[in-house]
């Protein structure tokens, strides 16, 4: 009898030690983390405040658990994937980064790019330089001052092979900084980049060709400043946690590990500009779930979050609910080199005359998305006189509409001239939720409006989908495409000759000189001829059907309702947080 | 018993040997690269191939990736977190993911016993199907929406525990994703329980011992459940990794900084090297808990002890 | 059922009466339902009568069979039974929460649902709303419009078929390995036995996910990936059986006469181990389910349009705070498979065993 509860009891005890002490372990092993991070902070920056917010999370985990109460509560979809500005490329580190890193420019709450770290700026009559005065007042959050020479370094690093920055191009191909193209195929040194730092305060820009929206690219965080002398002290480790990060923004970054799941940064005390700031720290938690998510919004555990669909039911007569556009257009690609059907214009014109885009957004996806009929989405780029690109959605109505009696007229049409009956088309669509929803309801609408066509969709996870579309390795396609900058070329340098974004290979000649002729040619310079050229080129992609539009994203989001100020843009940092309020 | 021991462990170290060759293979063949994306034209491409050494002929890559995975050295991450030791990354969240699986198995094994017992010692009642029932609706409805379900009612609705987890409060935010995960090991421990005690209690020396006039509770926990818990000890190691894996959608759910939640989205954006770290160390986990289930069983076991002698 | 009426006759025939003549069944053996009765083992020769009657006895396990039938049925039946089709969307018709001509007036299963907004609950009949008075959907619509009903039989045919085919390629191959490495012994086994030790080494569902990343998702792959470890199990159990059996009688009969090696695996002893396999394939076959379901979350089930049980889980999963009624039917049927396929299973090693006899 003793001995039977002995082994039990063992048992037992056994289990429970190893579950205690992996207990002990995990919480140990972040409160180091938290002490580690509140030291650096006090050493570092020897700001009162920061230390007192480090020591304030440390001591949270030991007592209630009562955070600061005007910290902003943020849901993030994914993980941040890189702090190092010349390494990230997604919009939720690229967010991050700006909470704590100015550029030269910055964007204010309509898009534009106002002075950030830069004072004023000069640029030459053939707008092949640019000149900017930094301001004297910005610092690193250890005391160095920003100067000149931390965007030299910036932006060598953004072209060095050696780190083989994915958005390399955004300073070659796009800025036509001058010598950028050498240096990343790895023909010049990258001393040679066409950026001089005159002096501390001083930086001298050359360029390719003028670029009418240079002043736009300078709030992107691949053309932020990084700290030389500091960068060195920590190499390798650059940027992923908060004793390897530096800020010269709002806020700084105080409690973060790679690919948190949730994370911290706290108010900048020594920001120039930190008298606008009133939030006391922003609170970022990673969720996956939507439903989850909802219900911690709910219950007060997040200020914002994101809602699918199907919850937009749910919210829709809340308050805290908003649609906010994300710039994203969602096309189809027809494969016009590969699929012979597809080559022939009638069928494609059938196919997007088919498609039903307002059932696509008002039934299926129900977060505010808007129906697109034009090649280069509405509501990110605006023109000389301010108006927006594609206001007018009716431009391209006789090339481009949703018209299913229309529809079957091109099919029979296209079906005669191809001497067939009906054949079977393929769609690659990525595995996620959004994109799956929409290729199923479109396959619906094509197989019932268009006698004789079979459509099969293939799933398949996203950078796989990519893979396919760029190897023309594919039917149909189910893309999207956001934004880098804001001008209407983002959009339309895709449909270029051998563009790699050009997945059905399409090629007009009358095409690729407009689209030269802006970029780099006389028009790049009168902007009005520019922009009014653009529309002819967009006229072109939309005759020839060479993508199917289908409507630009939006994010259905909840905003806590004491919430105000947080920027929206669809371009490049999707959230501000510099000027946000929140009330208790 | 000293040769079985180094038998059982040369075994372990060959089938790690053949994993890692097994994952290497599938690696290969993995569609996709991690470089895949729109904003990305043939030239960067082949640059960052290149850096992170996937040009060079595979026989190159495997002996690399042989020494490295040998040596800890398990590369950086490619995209989930770019140029971040994996080492890095598993560090904080293994310990995290260990404690809730820990607490699952520890309170689905308790629990399990409990019911296994129950119905064993009640066989063919109402309170045998009762307990059968428990543990189906254990093992029948995946633990995710055991997870959603928990944190609807217990979160949300009332308010008992955080619905996400919070290092700040880390015991009582896991709580409800233990749960979630404890039922399959429950359900299984309580089934194996039951027919292991059945076939006990018919056992001929349960039948002498209660001939001998040793009754009920001495009886059942002194000569029954000793000798089931034996073979019970044998299925929790496979569930302890089981675990491990039916962890990927809890921690997603509850968004927990774990291994699960972390080799999830490792495969959603091809990042060849996380997933590879992390399936080596899933099943490095696993043999060696075999291997030390294996060695215990035939410690406490003295018939294995002496067949295996024997030979 | 008609063994539950003969064990209460005999019952009734215990009870004392005045003038007794005695009938058949004072000769059966009391509290017990002829299962260890003396005279069987020579009366009926056939130990599948022998098990047959057995697992009649057992209740669950009886019952647990026509629950599979009935899934079964309504497997090949149930996507017939109305007018829809498992994969036509109609996107007007969509979330319809569950309606059944006739219950309807009872006021349960009439098409209303409770919504709980982040406004509060409100209670909606969108079947009212939308003047849908001859719309009827047994379990519901989805998002996409689509019949619950038709997709729930539809899914619960795909799983079983993903499940069966595993589960019995399995069977051959497990068997066969366990069969021959048992029968040969000596060096063949060791061989044999130490490379089956390193594929139980291997994590299943580590090795099944990444598996399903390098193959196209679809019917055949996930049986592919599902059989790939389960047959360890069943080789065990053949080889054990394997060594009970090879040193008996008629093996040592078959070997004079001149039978060779695989007539006697397969011909002679095979049939004496059918029983423990049929045992391990009952409850290998809710495994199987239970994975295909766990894929499917993963993103790595069976492709859209097509539906299996796990497939629909995972959908319902994501309209679960918004219609929950959507995840109801496919959890139910899941669940009852399940536990019916454990409770058969359990009835048939009772059965086989007779020496696990009843407490």
């Amino acid at each position: 009898m003793r001995k039977t509860k002995a082994i039990l009891a063992a048992v037992t005890a056994g289990s429970m030690v190893f579950g205690l002490a992996a207990c002990g372990g995990g919480s140990s092993a972040y409160q180091t983390t938290t002490a580690a991070a509140a030291a650096e902070t006090t050493a570092a920056a020897a700001a009162d405040t920061a230390a007192a917010g480090g020591a304030e999370t440390t001591a949270a985990a030991e007592a209630s658990g009562e955070a600061s109460t005007e910290d902003l509560k943020i849901m993030m979809e994914t993980p941040v994937e890189s702090l190092d500005p010349q390494q990230a490329t997604d919009g939720t580190s690229f967010e991050v980064i700006a909470d704590y890193t100015d550029g030269l420019m910055q964007m204010d709450a309509d898009g534009k790019a106002v002075n950030a770290i830069a004072e004023s700026y000069e640029t030459s009559d053939d707008g092949l330089t640019w000149t900017f005065h930094l301001r004297q007042d910005a610092k690193w959050s250890n005391g160095t001052p920003v100067t000149a020479k931390d965007f030299v370094f910036g932006w060598q690093r953004a072209v060095d092979p050696d780190v083989a920055s994915e958005y390399a191009y955004m300073l070659s191909d796009i800025g036509q900084v001058k010598n950028a193209q050498d240096i990343i195929d790895g023909k010049k040194d990258k001393s040679e980049l066409g950026v001089t730092a005159v002096d501390d305060y001083t930086l001298k820009v050359e360029l390719n060709a003028p670029v009418s929206y240079f002043l736009s690219l300078m709030y992107f965080p691949t053309y932020y400043p990084v700290n030389e002398e500091f960068f060195n002290t920590c190499a390798d480790t650059f940027g992923t946690s908060p004793e390897t990060t530096l800020s010269n923004g709002a806020f700084v970054l105080d409690q973060y590990e790679p690919a948190a799941t949730e994370f911290h940064l706290t108010k900048n005390p020594d920001y120039y500009d930190a008298d606008k700031v009133s939030l006391t720290g922003l609170d970022y938690q990673v969720i996956q779930d939507s439903q989850q998510a909802l219900m911690s919004f709910q219950n007060g555990e997040l200020d914002m979050t994101l809602v699918n669909g199907d919850q937009v039911d749910q919210v829709k007569d809340d308050p805290a609910f908003k649609s906010i556009g994300a710039g994203y257009l969602w096309y189809v690609s027809p494969n016009m080199a590969k699929v012979p059907e597809l080559a022939n214009d009638n069928i494609r014109k059938a196919l997007t005359f088919a498609i039903d885009r307002t059932a696509i957004t008002e039934d299926v996806l129900k977060d505010g998305c808007k129906p697109t009929f034009t090649a280069v989405p509405p509501e990110f780029a605006a023109g000389p006189d301010g108006s927006d690109f594609s206001a007018d959605q009716e431009k391209f109505k006789d090339v481009c509409d949703s018209d299913a009696a229309k529809a079957a007229e091109y099919w029979q049409k296209g079906l005669e001239e191809l001497g067939e009956t009906g054949f079977e088309l393929e769609m690659v669509v990525d595995a996620d939720d959004a994109p799956q929803k929409v290729a199923t309801v479109l396959q619906e609408q094509w197989q019932t409006t268009l006698p004789g066509l079979t459509v099969t969709l293939k799933v398949e996870p996203k950078k796989q989908r990519v893979q396919d579309l760029q190897d023309g390795n594919y039917q149909l396609g189910l893309t999207r495409w956001g934004p880098d900058y804001a001008d209407p070329m983002t959009y339309l340098g895709m449909w270029v000759t051998n563009n790699s974004n050009n997945y059905g290979l399409w090629s007009n000649a009358d095409y690729d000189a407009i689209i030269a002729e802006c970029t780099t040619g006389d028009l790049a310079t009168d902007a009005q001829g520019r922009w009014n050229k653009l529309y002819d080129a967009e006229q072109l992609v939309m005759n020839e059907s060479v993508i199917f539009p289908l409507y630009t994203q939006c994010n259905a989001e909840m905003i806590s309702t004491k919430v105000s100020g947080v920027e929206f843009h669809p371009v490049a940092l999707n959230r501000v947080y510099k000027n946000a309020k929140k009330s208790a | 018993m000293r040769k079985y021991i180094a038998k059982r462990v040369l075994t372990s170290i060959f089938t790690l040997l053949v994993i890692l060759l097994v994952l290497f293979i599938l690696m290969q063949l993995m569609p996709g690269s991690p470089f895949n994306d729109e904003k990305l034209n043939e030239t960067q491409k082949a640059t960052l191939y290149a850096k992170y050494g996937l040009d060079q002929p595979v026989t190159v890559q495997f002996f690399r990736y042989v020494k490295n995975m040998l040596t800890g050295d398990f590369g950086v991450s490619y995209n989930i977190s770019k140029n971040t030791p994996i080492s890095q990354l598993i560090q904080t969240r293994l310990p995290i993911s260990i404690k809730i699986g820990g607490a699952a198995v520890t309170m689905g094994a308790l629990v399990g016993l409990i019911l296994g017992l129950i119905a064993a010692l009640n066989h063919d009642t109402w309170l045998d199907t009762l307990c059968t029932v428990i543990s189906v609706i254990g093992v029948s409805v995946p633990s995710y929406v055991f997870a959603l379900v928990l944190s609807y009612q217990f979160g949300f609705k009332m308010k008992l525990f955080p619905m996400l987890f919070d290092m700040k409060q880390a015991m009582k935010s896991s709580f409800l994703p233990s749960v979630s995960l404890s039922m399959f090991t429950m359900a299984s421990i309580a089934r194996f329980t039951r027919s292991e005690m059945l076939e006990v209690l018919d056992s001929d020396y349960m039948l002498l011992a209660e001939s001998k006039g040793i009754s009920g509770f001495s009886l059942i926990f002194r000569h029954a459940l000793r000798n089931a818990l034996i073979p019970i000890i044998t299925v929790l190691a496979p569930l302890i990794v089981d675990l491990m894996t039916g962890s990927l959608v809890v921690e997603k759910i509850f968004a927990i900084p774990g291994v699960g939640s972390l080799l999830v989205n490792a495969i959603q954006s091809n990042d060849y090297n996380v997933v590879i770290s992390l399936a080596f160390i899933y099943s490095a986990m696993y043999i060696g808990i075999m291997l030390v289930v294996d060695i215990l069983y035939g410690v406490i076991d003295p018939r294995i002890r002496l067949a295996k002698d024997g030979k | 059922m008609s063994m539950a009426k003969k064990t209460k006759a005999i019952v009734q025939t215990f009870t004392p009466q005045a003038d007794y003549t005695p009938v058949d069944s004072d000769f059966v053996l009391k509290d017990n339902a002829g299962e260890i009765a003396i005279d069987t083992n020579f009366a009926s020769q056939s130990f599948w009568k022998d098990v047959t009657k057995r697992f009649g006895n057992k209740r669950s396990a009886v019952v647990g069979l026509v629950f599979v039938i009935f899934i079964i049925f309504m497997a090949i039946v149930g996507p017939h039974m109305n007018g829809y089709d498992y994969s036509s969307q109609n996107l007007s018709t969509k979330n319809l929460a569950p309606r059944i001509q006739g219950i309807e007036n009872l006021g349960i299963f009439d098409g209303s649902e409770k919504m709980s907004t982040t406004t509060g609950i409100k209670k909606v009949n969108e079947y009212a709303n939308k003047k849908l008075y001859d719309t009827f959907y047994w379990f519901g619509s989805d998002r996409y419009g689509r019949d619950i009903w038709t997709r729930t039989w539809t899914g619960t045919r795909v799983s079983l078929i993903i499940a069966v085919a595993a589960t019995v390629i399995d069977m051959v191959i497990g068997m066969s390995y366990g069969l021959i490495s048992g029968y040969f012994g000596g060096r063949t086994d060791m061989i044999m036995q130490r490379i089956l030790e390193i594929m139980n080494g291997i994590p299943r569902l580590v090795i099944v996910t990444l598996l399903l990343l390098v193959l196209k998702p679809g019917m055949i792959t996930i049986i592919f990936a599902l059989m790939l470890t389960e047959w360890v199990g069943m080789s065990r159990i053949a080889r054990a059986e394997m060594l009970k059996l090879k040193e008996q009688e008629f093996v040592l009969a078959s070997k004079t006469l001149g039978a060779k090696s695989f007539h006697i695996i397969f011909a002679e002893i095979l049939p004496n181990i059918i029983g423990p396999i049929i045992t391990q394939v009952m409850f290998s076959i809710p495994t199987a389910i239970f994975t295909e379901a766990f894929l499917s979350f993963v993103g790595l089930g069976i492709p859209v349009p097509q539906c299996s049980l796990g497939s629909l889980i995972s959908d319902g999963y994501n309209s679960f705070t918004t219609h929950p009624y959507q995840i109801v039917a496919p959890i139910v049927v899941m669940a009852l498979l399940m536990l019916s396929f454990n409770l058969i299973a359990d009835g048939l090693r009772e059965a086989l065993d007779p020496k696990m006899k009843e407490m």
